[in-house]
């Protein structure tokens, strides 16, 4: 199904999606990969991460929960986003583990599977007095959940002719223990939010699109990396396509943090220029797992060199192995 | 007189090959110039009696510059194949082995009152980056390289000619050899078969390089055949370009499609889904390669190192003309390219690159 929307919205029947604000929350405890290295946090040598353009990252405290990450972005959008209310909250995570907020020890000790069932979404949904408000959770796609979940948020608000509003939440901290590197990236937990809303907002949604390929759901990082550029290429060739656009009519592309010199290949392969690609906050807060876009984009706005009818591509790549982009444009 | 061949790296992939063949089809005495002599007896030992009643073994570092212990009144045939043949050789061991050692080959060659013919393997790849016909004739001199093995093999040419000027004397300049023959079998693997490997596993999907660039691949047994044709011919003089005549030839893009192809008969590497690899620029593979310098010591890392040096040649079209060879062995056999190919990757599948068999070395 194409998710092209077209001026009126009412070509093919869709309503439009519209993005409005955005926000994000990084764990507490700042620190320079050379101190993560010595901590043992680390697979590549800090030289190495350094050279691919990390310096910093966050990781949670140990009191600070994936939730309390979540409530953080949430509480962080603009003032009024959710004063009307919510017609469904989709949390996305990346870790499925993320997705339930009770612990491990007590379902042992009780052998009750309600505590592995205690699903943040209507913690949520409770704790904001999101009344209306259903609950989606979004658990196996990886860094790509937060796309997903606007991509799905698009979907519901065209299937679902009463909905005004989803909030898109997506919040990850890894275990404490955890190596803090992916794939050859530098690892911050992190959450965002945004709303996707019929009403106009700041960028409307143009279109989405995902892949799947189960087939290297078992991938290594090397292969993640390996089929990094062909399976990228390949998204936004059929995001064009299925957006009727061409690469000449994206100004802007705002991928996941990772290693530099990715973007110095895939700009060239896809001919766009290199400064036409945002990605400002890698040495600042690495690969924030599905949040980056949340912190770049919102980057890109504060910048002032975003301009009305500008077009804007996410793209992400994540575990499954998954694949996602949005297209949006500028609209206020 | 009987006649006597000095060959230098006949432990080697080719030069082994070569005097198998020598031993098959003359009557000679071989003398095997050899840096390591029980490596050599190890041959010697699996060539049979022929072997033991007709081969010696001298022991020579080409590096110290100069050849003892050979008879030179016997020697009628000096055949030198011994050099460092990766892409991605230093330039100083490019230049002691390729070079200097050629240079040593050469002047031994000159001492030999006997000598009927003086055979030196070169390289197609000694071209350098220059594109469009190559005739088998000397190289202009203003070449210019990818690499250092391709620096260093037409500077031991030269060193040939200017050395060996006025000898009988026979320059062959072989194509990629990816297999001992038309069957497809694998004993030596190179930057061919590492970098199929990288695209089978899934660790790369870019390719460097113009689809349309001709490939020039062949065989052990095909090399060495037509060397010892040339070697022991009487019109055996000259420069001679060992591989597919450019219409025998797959173009790079008709290669990776042919491979995919057989990737792709494979349930397991069908499951993957993995893409065809896109082609690239010669810069945006350097940006890869330089990227990959910090996966640190992986596999992918260390294979891409090894691929990189001849990433270029990918993007230089070049038609090796093949008429004085075809004039100085009307018998030639010719290159099915396809088929060759095809053999080769379906081998390299069904064994993993050579995991699964024995009998196989990594060089």
């Amino acid at each position: 199904m194409s998710h092209f929307m077209s001026d009126t919205g009412s070509e093919d029947g869709l309503a439009q999606a519209h993005l409005h604000g955005l926000a994000h929350a990084l764990g507490h405890r700042k620190s320079h990969l050379a101190e993560s290295e010595t901590a043992g946090l680390l697979e590549s040598s800090a030289v190495d991460l350094l050279s691919s353009g990390f310096a910093w990252h966050y990781r949670c405290e140990d009191d600070q929960s994936a939730y309390d990450l979540a409530l953080a972005a949430v509480r962080a959008l603009p003032e009024g986003s959710l004063a009307d209310g919510a017609d469904a909250i989709i949390y996305s995570t990346c870790l499925p583990g993320n997705g339930n907020i009770g612990t491990a020890e007590t379902w042992r000790s009780s052998r009750d599977v309600r505590h592995l069932m205690e699903f943040p979404a209507s913690h949520l949904q409770a704790e904001l007095e999101l009344d209306r408000a259903v609950v989606i959770g979004l658990t196996q796609q990886g860094c790509t959940g937060f796309l997903g979940s606007l991509r799905l948020a698009s979907s519901l608000l065209a299937s679902e002719p009463e909905w005004e509003r989803v909030l898109c939440v997506t919040a990850d901290r890894f275990p404490p223990g955890s190596v803090y590197e992916q794939s050859f990236n530098l690892i911050s937990d992190g959450a965002a939010a945004c709303v996707v809303a019929r009403s106009p907002g700041t960028f409307r949604i143009l279109g989405t699109h995902h892949i799947t390929n189960g087939g290297m759901a078992a991938a290594t990082g090397e292969e993640s990396i390996g089929s990094y550029f062909s399976y990228t290429q390949l998204l936004v060739r059929e995001t064009l396509r299925r957006t009727g656009l061409t690469m000449a009519d994206i100004d802007w592309i705002v991928p996941q943090n990772t290693n530099a010199a990715a973007w110095k290949i895939l700009s060239r392969m896809l001919g766009i220029d290199e400064n036409q690609v945002h990605m400002p906050s890698l040495p600042e807060s690495a690969h924030a797992i599905s949040s980056d876009h949340a912190i770049n984009l919102s980057d890109l706005t504060a910048s002032g060199r975003l301009r009305k009818g500008q077009r804007v591509m996410l793209l992400v790549a994540g575990h499954g192995l998954n694949w996602q982009s949005t297209v949006l444009e500028v609209t206020a | 007189m009987s006649s006597t061949i000095v060959l230098t790296g006949g432990t080697g992939y080719l030069g082994s090959r070569l005097a198998e063949r020598l031993l098959e089809i003359t009557d000679h005495r071989l003398v095997l110039l050899a840096r390591d002599p029980q490596r050599a007896r190890q041959f010697i030992d699996a060539w049979g009696a022929d072997g033991q009643k007709r081969v010696d073994v001298v022991p020579t570092d080409l590096r110290d510059g100069t050849i003892e212990g050979v008879a030179r009144d016997s020697v009628t045939h000096v055949v030198h194949s011994a050099a460092l043949i990766f892409f991605n050789v230093e330039k100083l061991d490019a230049q002691a082995v390729n070079v200097d050692g050629t240079r040593a080959v050469t002047e031994f060659a000159r001492r030999c009152p006997n000598l009927q013919r003086y055979l030196a393997f070169s390289s197609l790849y000694s071209a350098g980056t220059r594109t469009g016909r190559i005739l088998e004739q000397p190289h202009p001199p203003e070449s210019a390289f990818a690499n250092h093995y391709e620096w260093s093999k037409a500077r031991s040419e030269q060193e040939v000619l200017d050395g060996a000027s006025g000898l009988p004397l026979t320059i062959v300049r072989p194509g990629t050899v990816i297999a001992d023959g038309p069957d497809g079998r694998v004993t030596q693997y190179n930057a061919f078969h590492n970098t199929l490997k990288l695209f089978f596993y899934g660790l790369l999907s870019l390719m460097p390089g113009d689809a349309a660039t001709p490939m020039y691949l062949t065989t052990a047994d095909f090399t060495a055949t037509a060397a010892a044709h040339l070697l022991l011919s009487p019109r055996g003089e000259g420069i001679y370009h060992l591989g597919p005549d450019p219409d025998e030839t797959q173009t790079l893009g008709e290669l990776i499609d042919q491979a995919f192809d057989v990737f792709e008969s494979d349930p397991a590497f069908r499951r993957r889904r993995l893409l065809r690899p896109e082609f690239c620029d010669v810069e945006t593979f350097r940006h890869l390669v330089d990227a990959s310098r910090s996966l640190g010591t992986s596999p992918m890392s260390q294979a891409l190192q090894s691929v990189a040096p001849f990433a270029e040649q990918m993007f230089k079209r070049k038609h090796f003309d093949t008429t004085r060879l075809h004039a100085a062995w009307p018998e030639h056999p010719g290159t099915d390219s396809p088929s060759l190919t095809h053999a080769v990757i379906d081998r390299l599948v069904a064994s993993r690159w050579g995991r699964n068999q024995e009998g196989t070395s990594w060089t």
